[in-house]
């Protein structure tokens, strides 16, 4: 990467360095001030500013005979292009009309970046016309090119030099405030061209890892998707055989032999809903969950939720109850629903202390909206996690999981249940005093629900 | 790149003051210009207007014409040292055909000076430069103030880096010009191998040095044993 050349490697001509109009007026008032007229070239020769004073009758009196104005022509030529040097003194150049110039380049930073052609003045001398003026036509008349001569200021050359030392001086002090103006405007846009530059480099770079962050995010769901199927299948059997010995089908047992293999069951169900859950959270990353559409009885929904944790309830001491209100069926799926809340219903009774009550419930919401919500009087959540608890994997205090248990999958998947319904799930909560979680959803999809139902998929657990 | 115009047979040479902020990079352009004569050099520009400091660098043109008729013009500038004025830096940076690197010579200041020093070796890098070949000349700044590396501490950093280390008080004018001094002398040197300036240009070292500072106030300075004498 290379930059764009910069200004900054440029010299701009005169004519950039100066503003031309204002620049024009001061060497307007300079010339009236002074009573000579001057001229400014750039390098090129191109003329930028041209003042006459007190000349005008003289030279346009010359210029009707031929002869005058051809010598006037040549003079005109040679102030303008003949070479002075690159040195701040000013180079004579007589006319034959016996009025004389001042050429003296305008030097910026050691260059010529332009003359200054400062006249027609009449120098010290004798008075009268030239003879190489006089004799420029037989019908010349020299008293009135003499009257004519009069208005055209006569100074000796030495003065004239010191005016013209002035004038550069001047000169000089607008063409580095004009130079700096310039480089100021010039440089603050390439400053900012720049800046921008840079900024879509950066911009670039971040596309580029965000685009193989996906690509490794996309991965590790597809592995996790594979692993938890993959082993589904063997705990399913450790499961069933540790039921089919406990139902006494390969002999009698022990107490102590029934005991373990209890054990085995409870543990083994309990990884199994953990692959479970994994499972669903890859396929929602993965995008591939699917709604199976049906009329869903709401308080059959509740009951089973209720049901499900009651045991568990009961062991911590903790109540639960069922309050259906509104509409008494939706159209969803029924096992996603249900899955939205168990995990709700679970986590409330996992988060309330002994003696705490919990509630799982459904209300009836305008725009035909119904609101499952369960809410407890547990330990409640500080607001600042409020808005992370949905995140995968997420939990308030990590060190909470040895006492609570759980990998923190479980609001990841409501969540997304709840938006592939074309709703969602909310949270209030007061820290010590409890929480309600509400998932919202239209009573029948609206149009077309987020993703298309499909048939169903083989049943969770099947062997 | 030095900028040629072979018809006009000009040189056009390039010099950066870089380092960090406040570390008296202004301060030495101000002392060179006060130093070298009128003839010699233009107006020191500052550009720092109050309401838009995004631009921020001084810049101070110095010419002469050598006996063969060369035209040499120097520019110095000075970059921004404030952070975010990363992109004017980079643009000051651009083509530059030397660079002093001025640096506080106090301890507390190592740090920011040597984040400086990467972060000019970035900028080089992207201007497609390369430092094992520019002339650069580090100058330990403010040796004036308490809490500076000492002559000790000097002679060991000569060991270590590679470019010349010239101690300053930029703020009195000393070292000022032996930095300029060193860095061009480094600057002809790096000149004549890549363009031959001695034997195509006619101009030796003596005399491209021997221009510039004859019209240089001298006093208080100490050149190196082989200043031309003139
Ligand atoms: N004590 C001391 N102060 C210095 C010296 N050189 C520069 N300064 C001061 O340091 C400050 C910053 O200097 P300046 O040249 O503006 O720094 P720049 O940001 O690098 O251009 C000014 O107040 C200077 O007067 C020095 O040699 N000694
Ligand atoms: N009813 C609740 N009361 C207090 N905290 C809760 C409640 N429900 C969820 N949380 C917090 O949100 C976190 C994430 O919940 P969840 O996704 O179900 O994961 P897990 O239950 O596996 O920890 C929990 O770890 C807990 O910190
Ligand atoms: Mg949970
Ligand atoms: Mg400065």
């Amino acid at each position: 990467m290379t930059l764009a050349p910069s200004f900054l490697q440029q010299r701009p001509p005169l004519g950039d360095l100066l503003d031309l109009r204002a620049f024009t007026d001061v060497c307007q008032s300079f010339s009236e001030l002074y009573r000579i007229g001057l001229k400014i070239f750039d390098e090129a020769g191109n003329r930028l500013v041209d003042v006459k004073v007190g000349n005008a009758d003289f030279c346009g009196y010359i210029w009707t005979k031929a002869s005058g104005r051809e010598q006037c022509a040549a003079t005109v030529g040679r102030v303008k292009s003949d070479p002075v040097a690159d040195q701040a003194t000013p180079t004579v150049f007589d006319c034959f009309s016996g009025c004389r110039y001042l050429v003296e380049p305008i030097l910026y930073e050691g260059d010529a970046a332009g003359r200054v052609v400062f006249g027609p003045f009449v120098p010290e001398g004798p008075p009268g016309l030239p003879a190489s003026l006089t004799g420029i036509a037989p019908d010349f008349d020299a008293a009135l090119a003499a009257g004519y001569q009069q208005k055209i200021r006569r100074v000796p050359t030495a003065t004239a030099a010191k005016i013209l030392a002035h004038f550069l001086e001047l000169v000089d002090v607008l063409v580095f405030s004009g130079h700096k103006n310039l480089i100021a405007a010039r440089l603050h846009i390439e400053a900012v061209q720049e800046s921008y530059r840079e900024l879509q480099d950066k911009n670039r770079q971040l596309e580029t890892s965000f685009a193989k962050l996906k690509e490794l995010d996309r991965l590790k769901s597809n592995f996790i998707a594979t692993m938890s199927h993959e082993l589904r299948t063997p705990l399913t059997s450790v499961i069933g055989y540790s039921e089919m010995m406990l139902e006494g089908l390969g002999g009698p047992l022990t107490a102590e032999q029934r005991e373990y293999l209890a054990i085995i069951m409870e543990k083994g169900e309990n990884l199994l809903q953990l692959i479970t859950s994994i499972l669903d959270v890859s396929k929602i990353e993965a995008g591939r969950v699917r709604l199976v559409m049906a009329e869903v009885d709401v308080g059959q929904l509740l009951r089973d939720a209720v049901a499900t944790v009651l045991p568990q309830a009961r062991k911590r001491g903790v109540t639960v109850t069922c309050e259906p209100h509104g509409p008494p069926r939706v159209v969803g799926d029924r096992e996603k629903l249900r899955q939205c809340l168990l995990n709700l219903a679970a986590n409330a009774v996992k988060f309330t202390p002994t003696g705490g009550a919990v509630i799982v419930g459904s209300e009836p919401l305008p725009a035909d909206r119904v609101a499952l919500r369960v809410s407890d009087t547990g330990i409640g959540i500080p607001a600042e996690h409020l808005s992370r608890v949905f995140d995968v994997f997420y939990q308030v205090d990590g060190s909470n999981t040895r006492e609570y248990g759980g990998a923190g999958l479980g609001l990841a998947i409501v969540k997304s249940f709840a938006e592939a319904h074309g709703g969602e799930v909310t949270v209030a909560s007061t820290p010590g005093q409890g929480s309600t979680f509400s998932v919202v959803i239209p009573v029948r999809p609206r149009s077309e629900p987020a993703l298309t139902p499909v048939l169903p998929a083989a049943p969770v657990g099947g062997a | 790149m030095v900028q040629i115009n072979q018809q006009a047979r000009e040189l056009a040479v390039k010099v950066v003051y870089y380092g960090p902020a406040l570390s008296g990079k202004t301060t030495n352009l101000q002392a060179l210009h006060q130093k070298i004569a009128p003839e010699l050099r233009g107006r020191l520009m500052t550009l720092d207007t109050k309401d838009d400091r995004t631009l921020f660098f001084d810049m101070m043109p110095v010419w002469f014409r050598s006996a063969a008729g060369v035209k040499v013009k120097l520019r110095l500038y000075t970059v921004p040292g404030q952070v975010i004025h990363e992109s004017t830096r980079r643009i000051v940076l651009q083509g530059t055909d030397a660079i002093a690197f001025v640096a506080d010579a106090r301890r507390a200041e190592a740090a920011a000076t040597l984040a400086y020093w990467n972060n000019m070796l970035r900028n080089l890098e992207a201007n497609g430069l390369d430092v094992r070949t520019l002339p650069i000349v580090v100058q330990l700044n403010k040796r004036d103030l308490p809490e500076v590396r000492g002559d000790d501490e000097l002679a060991d950093l000569r060991k270590v880096i590679q470019p010349p280390v010239v101690p300053a008080v930029a703020i009195r004018g000393e070292g000022v010009v032996e930095t300029l001094w060193t860095l061009l002398s480094l600057t002809y040197r790096n000149l004549d191998r890549s363009l031959g300036l001695g034997a195509r240009w006619k101009l030796d070292e003596a005399e491209f040095l021997g221009r510039i500072f004859e019209k240089i106030d001298l006093r208080g300075t100490r050149l190196p044993e082989e200043a031309p004498a003139r």
